[in-house]
């Protein structure tokens, strides 16, 4: 039987016991509260940054275009596509000799992530032996694929495709249509999204060193651009191409859609250029 | 009896340490990481050393010159480096002002880090067909960081002194 000094002690320490365990709860429950809201702050802060994020890749942030390089790095870009071009004649969308026997037409479209990859992979090898030694020309044309690929309506994807093209076909009064392709092609986006709005193609054209940019604006008005991309279409509509890039090689000895309009190798050209020469 | 509770409580101590250690590690990882992509972001992406590359250009440089580098205009790479800083300063108010507070703080921005940097890693992934390792790094960074400031937190280890 425990003495009635034991019986307080007992009584107290149970008391100190309970108080403890009561504070231990309070802190665990404190500790739980605390983690539920820096999970929110933290999910709220991932979407406002996500929301603003989107928002740039949509095309409309406030003062930089989105997916347009800066500084060093489009001095850069625009430094290596200066090299591939320099001292090739060019007059609208033609790059090359205007007197090469052989012609090639490309047809494309700026958003087709294939037209890219040719463009900035075999392309550069068939300018420099083809074009550059005067023996192919280079003719632009313009064909709506990747564009037109249906997540857009009809007429908001022709409103685009028309936007682009004619940009490019603009910078060609000045001589500049391969420098603004090629610019184009190196910083292409997601095709469809409609990413190429005025601010973007202005961004790209202002990447270009020596491109009048007030004169360029003008041109982009000129409806005789606009009937070359509508005819081109038509073209390519007739002669029921199969898709972007493709390429038709003609010279004296005929014509031929090269490798039936397939991805082609530098030797499917060549051999092309060979064919028709 | 009370020797086994001295080794448990020496066991303890020595568990909570390596977590501090493994946090500090592994944000001073991450934050040199950003470090050096805000470094090449502001010039010009000219020295970025990748593993991919297409059509000439590098993974990294299209991944970090694409339309999701940047939020409202501000690099991500800038965004990461400030997230990290905000960690050194939330393990410092652990130590010095509020060990609860502090903890919590850390645990709420290494959050944010993963939740942003998992967005980005989808982006590289399914809309631009491209990865850039160094941003990866700083992603699985954050996943660890979140991963390990929820434990901290949650147990309540005392302030890191």
């Amino acid at each position: 039987m425990a003495s009635r000094k034991e019986q307080k002690e007992q009584a107290r320490a149970a008391r100190i016991a309970q108080e403890q365990a009561a504070a231990a709860n309070k802190q665990r429950n404190q500790r739980i509260q605390i983690f539920g809201g820096a999970i929110a702050i933290a999910v709220i802060a991932v979407v406002v940054v996500i929301v603003l994020s989107v928002s740039g890749g949509n095309g409309s942030p406030k003062g930089a275009t989105p997916g347009i390089q800066k500084g060093k790095s489009a001095q850069k870009l625009y430094s290596s596509i200066n090299t591939l071009l320099k001292g090739i004649p060019q007059s609208g969308t033609t790059l090359g000799n205007p007197s090469a026997k052989v012609t090639m037409q490309y047809f494309g479209d700026l958003e087709c992530p294939i037209c890219q990859e040719f463009t900035l992979s075999i392309f550069p090898q068939f300018v420099q032996d083809q074009v550059r030694t005067g023996k192919v020309k280079v003719i632009y044309r313009s064909m709506c694929t990747a564009t037109c690929d249906g997540k857009m309506s009809a007429s908001a994807e022709n409103t685009v495709f028309n936007r682009q093209q004619v940009a490019a076909a603009a910078a060609g009064k000045q001589n500049k249509f391969w420098q603004y392709t090629e610019l184009f092609y190196h910083q292409q986006q997601t095709e469809g999204t409609g990413y190429p709005t005025d601010s973007w193609l202005t961004g790209l054209a202002k990447e270009i060193p020596g491109l009048n940019i007030k004169t360029w604006q003008t041109d982009r008005t000129d409806p005789v651009l606009l009937d070359t991309v509508n005819a081109d279409q038509s073209y390519a509509g007739k002669a029921q191409l199969p898709g972007t890039p493709s390429l038709i090689m003609k010279g004296p000895k005929g014509e031929t859609l090269v490798d039936n309009g397939n991805f082609p190798s530098y030797s499917d050209l060549a051999r092309a250029v060979t064919s028709v020469s | 009896m009370e020797g086994s509770a001295q080794q448990s409580a020496a066991r303890s101590r020595a568990r909570r340490d390596w977590l501090v250690i493994a946090i500090f590690a592994v944000t001073m990882i991450g934050f040199l990481d950003a470090a050096f992509l805000t470094y090449e972001h502001y010039n010009g992406l000219v020295g970025l050393p990748c593993v991919g590359a297409s059509h000439g250009v590098s993974s990294c440089e299209q991944v970090q010159s694409s339309a999701w580098s940047k939020v409202d205009g501000v690099s991500v790479a800038v965004l990461g480096l400030i997230g990290y800083f905000g960690l050194w300063v939330s393990y410092w108010i652990a130590a010095k002002i509020n060990g609860e507070i502090g903890r919590a703080m850390g645990f709420c921005i290494a959050l944010i880090g993963f939740g942003f940097s998992g967005y980005l890693t989808f982006r590289e992934i399914f809309t631009l067909h491209e990865i850039c390792e160094w941003c990866v790094g700083s992603a699985v960074c954050m996943t660890v960081l979140a991963i390990l400031t929820a434990i901290r937190f949650l147990r309540g280890e005392p302030a890191v002194s």
